[in-house]
């Protein structure tokens, strides 16, 4: 009981920011996405309809949003998770000299801002950019490759975005694993593979899922890269919230998105760390 | 079941050499102890064996084959670690059966080994528990039954018996003991317990530094340890100076004593161990041994026995061990005793191998 009231004090202040940030901005935006809107008009007062909600899923537009949304946020945390694994195998299991260098090299990237690191990939990415260019001058190609402005130029930036995270994670995960228990299955005859396999991955299962939500959910938020490196047309959950309030200011609709959004990643919360709670209860 | 040679194996971390041309030979079936002081390089050898340590030189053996250069699922061992190391994800019964099932056996087949070897460490009907369902004792169990199950031909234990208090510790050793009788599995064992080593191998090397120091069977590690390092680590030795004098070990001026070690070489400076359970305080009227006289300094009661701090001669001092309850268990300090100690417990050896 005791500690139970000591950690609600701990936890006090930073609940009390939350609240203040982002639970009671949400609650007042809780009447609005509720009103209608009529172009021309602004919100109609004193209205009450759920078409703002109806339409995220029965309006064919809407929907390809929230799916493209959802299948960037598989696509970046797959991505994430191959890249992200052997570098952090790496960095653990790996000769110590190559420790602090390969953590710096992963942590890097968080020093620079978001911004900058989007332009980078756009330098690459272009139509005559470096990328291209190289691949053209190589002959492997002959007209440059369309690798921005879709889903390929913004799944590239966001990996490169969120892979640190990625490999944090799995960095503790596996730092977790006693080296003992690997030696184990080697005598018991387990080939290396095998031991990976048998013990290591299963150990880091908790660590894979929880840098898997912190990614997904990460992604399926992102605002600035996939509006820089997916151009105007290419629209996901975060951009289209922006359109509707910036640009076509409406509200209403750009609130009920709000919530969905915020929705989707509490469940997607909530069901995988139940799966960490099972695995986490076996390792 | 096979034999395990080492042949001038040597083990170097860049500047440092931890394990220094250690060459030994164990027979089918034996069980062998290392024994030595932390850092000498136990833990090194045993994980060199099982193939978890490149040695930077030398041989290993396994049977007829040098198994040098394999990689440790190749090698057909089984490593019990003092931190158990049991796979927290999987139940008891998979955890045993891991090295089964990398031998390719399954069904029915399988589960009959698993529970022979879950009843030979009697744990039958634990198969469904997971690992941290268990106790410490269990859990090392487990982790022997994991080891056992494959039929290694050599089974590996660090410590494994550290982590367990006094008295789990005495049940396991006899557990251990039996089952090693049982299976008749060649045993290499890394202790820095001596009275583990000494109870249960066959054969007990004491090492130091990455050197062996003795090779030898536990009664004549105790009774005729080769260097003054081991007459030091075994036992609760008295260590004294001496100088060899005419055939007899001189402790000063008057004090010389009759020895059944090597005493040739007039003049050598020696050192002289005498265990404190070796030194008698009642008078046997026996010629052949050596009496010392001397002065009770200290005594310190510890139940069953009593310590006694003794001076003697010129400016040494023997540490003595008495039964509280006999005659020599109420001597008051400042009281003159008369010391016996027979020849054969007398240990002189040169004062250069001395660490
Ligand atoms: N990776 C390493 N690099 C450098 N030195 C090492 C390394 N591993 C072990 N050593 C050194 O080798 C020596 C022997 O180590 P080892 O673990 O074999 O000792 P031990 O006899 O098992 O000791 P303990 O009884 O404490 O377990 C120690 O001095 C240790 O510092
Ligand atoms: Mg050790």
């Amino acid at each position: 009981m005791r500690s139970w009231r000591t950690g609600v004090l701990l936890f006090s202040p930073l609940l009390l920011v939350l609240a203040g940030a982002f639970i009671v901005p949400l609650i007042l935006l809780a009447p609005t996405s509720f009103r209608e809107y009529q172009p021309g008009m602004g919100i109609v007062a004193g209205s009450f309809t759920l078409q703002n909600y109806v339409r995220i899923v029965a309006d064919d537009y809407y929907r390809e949003v929230v799916l493209r949304t959802l299948g960037l946020g598989v696509g970046v945390t797959v991505a994430c998770l191959l890249l992200g694994y052997p570098v952090a195998y790496l960095i653990v299991r790996g000769r110590p000299g190559w420790r602090l260098p390969l953590t710096l090299l992963v942590i890097f990237p968080l020093m620079l801002n978001l911004v900058v690191r989007s332009f980078g990939w756009i330098v690459l990415l272009t139509n005559r950019g470096v990328v291209n260019n190289l691949l053209i001058d190589v002959g492997l190609i002959e007209a440059p490759l369309k690798l921005m402005f879709n889903v390929t130029g913004v799944t590239i930036g966001l990996t490169h975005i969120y892979l640190p995270f990625m490999v944090l994670m799995l960095v503790a995960a596996l730092q977790n694993v006693p080296r003992d228990l690997e030696a184990a299955a080697a005598t018991l005859g387990s080939s290396r593979f095998h031991v990976f396999r048998a013990v290591t991955l299963p150990l880091t299962a908790p660590g894979i899922i929880a840098g898997s939500i912190l990614v997904f959910v990460l992604t399926i938020s992102a605002l600035v890269t996939p509006r820089m490196l997916g151009g105007p047309t290419y629209q996901v959950m975060a951009t289209l919230i922006y359109d509707e309030y910036m640009q076509l200011l409406d509200w209403p609709s750009g609130s009920a998105l709000s919530f969905a959004l915020a929705l989707a990643t509490l469940l997607i919360i909530w069901i995988s760390s139940r799966m960490t709670k099972r695995w986490a209860g076996l390792a | 079941m096979s034999n395990l040679t080492l042949d001038h194996v040597v083990k170097r971390y860049s500047s440092v050499t931890v394990v220094k041309d250690v060459s030994l030979a164990i027979d089918e079936g034996e069980f062998v102890s290392l024994l030595g002081p932390s850092g000498c390089g136990k833990t090194t050898i045993l994980r060199m064996v099982a193939g978890l340590i490149d040695p930077s030189g030398g041989t290993i053996r396994i049977g007829d084959r040098d198994v040098t250069r394999l990689p440790p699922n190749k090698r057909n061992i089984g490593l019990v670690f003092q931190s158990y190391a049991l796979f927290p994800h999987l139940t008891v019964h998979e955890n045993v059966a891991f090295g089964l099932r990398r031998k390719g056996q399954s069904g029915a087949a399988l589960d009959a080994r698993v529970g022979e070897a879950l009843a030979m460490v009697r744990l039958a009907g634990y198969g469904e528990r997971y690992p941290r369902q268990l106790s410490g004792g269990q859990q090392q169990r487990v982790a022997m039954a994991r080891a056992i199950a494959p039929r290694p031909n050599v089974l590996l234990f660090d410590e494994p018996l550290s982590n367990l208090d006094a008295k789990l510790r005495d049940e396991m050793q006899i557990e251990l003991k039996r089952l090693q009788r049982e299976l008749g599995i060649t045993t290499l064992f890394v202790t820095h317990d001596q009275a583990e080593a000494l109870s249960l191998s066959d054969r007990v090397c004491v090492m130091q530094d990455g050197v062996i120091q003795q090779f030898a069977e536990p009664e004549t590690i105790y009774r005729r340890p080769a260097t003054a390092f081991v007459a030091s680590f075994i036992g609760k030795p008295n260590r004294l100076a001496g100088t060899i004098r005419g055939g007899r070990v001189a402790l000063d001026e008057q004090l010389e004593l009759r020895s059944e070690s090597d005493l040739s070489g007039d003049g050598r400076p020696v050192e002289v161990f005498i265990r404190q359970e070796a030194i008698s305080l009642a008078a046997s009227g026996d010629e052949s041994v050596n009496r010392i006289a001397g002065t009770v300094a200290l005594r310190s009661f510890s139940g069953p026995q009593v310590k006694y701090v003794v001076r003697i001669g010129s400016d040494q001092e023997l540490v003595v061990e008495a039964p509280s309850s006999g005659p020599a268990g109420d001597l008051a300090p400042g009281q003159p005793v008369m010391l016996e100690v027979h020849p054969q417990d007398v240990l002189v050896l040169s004062r250069e191998t001395a660490p």
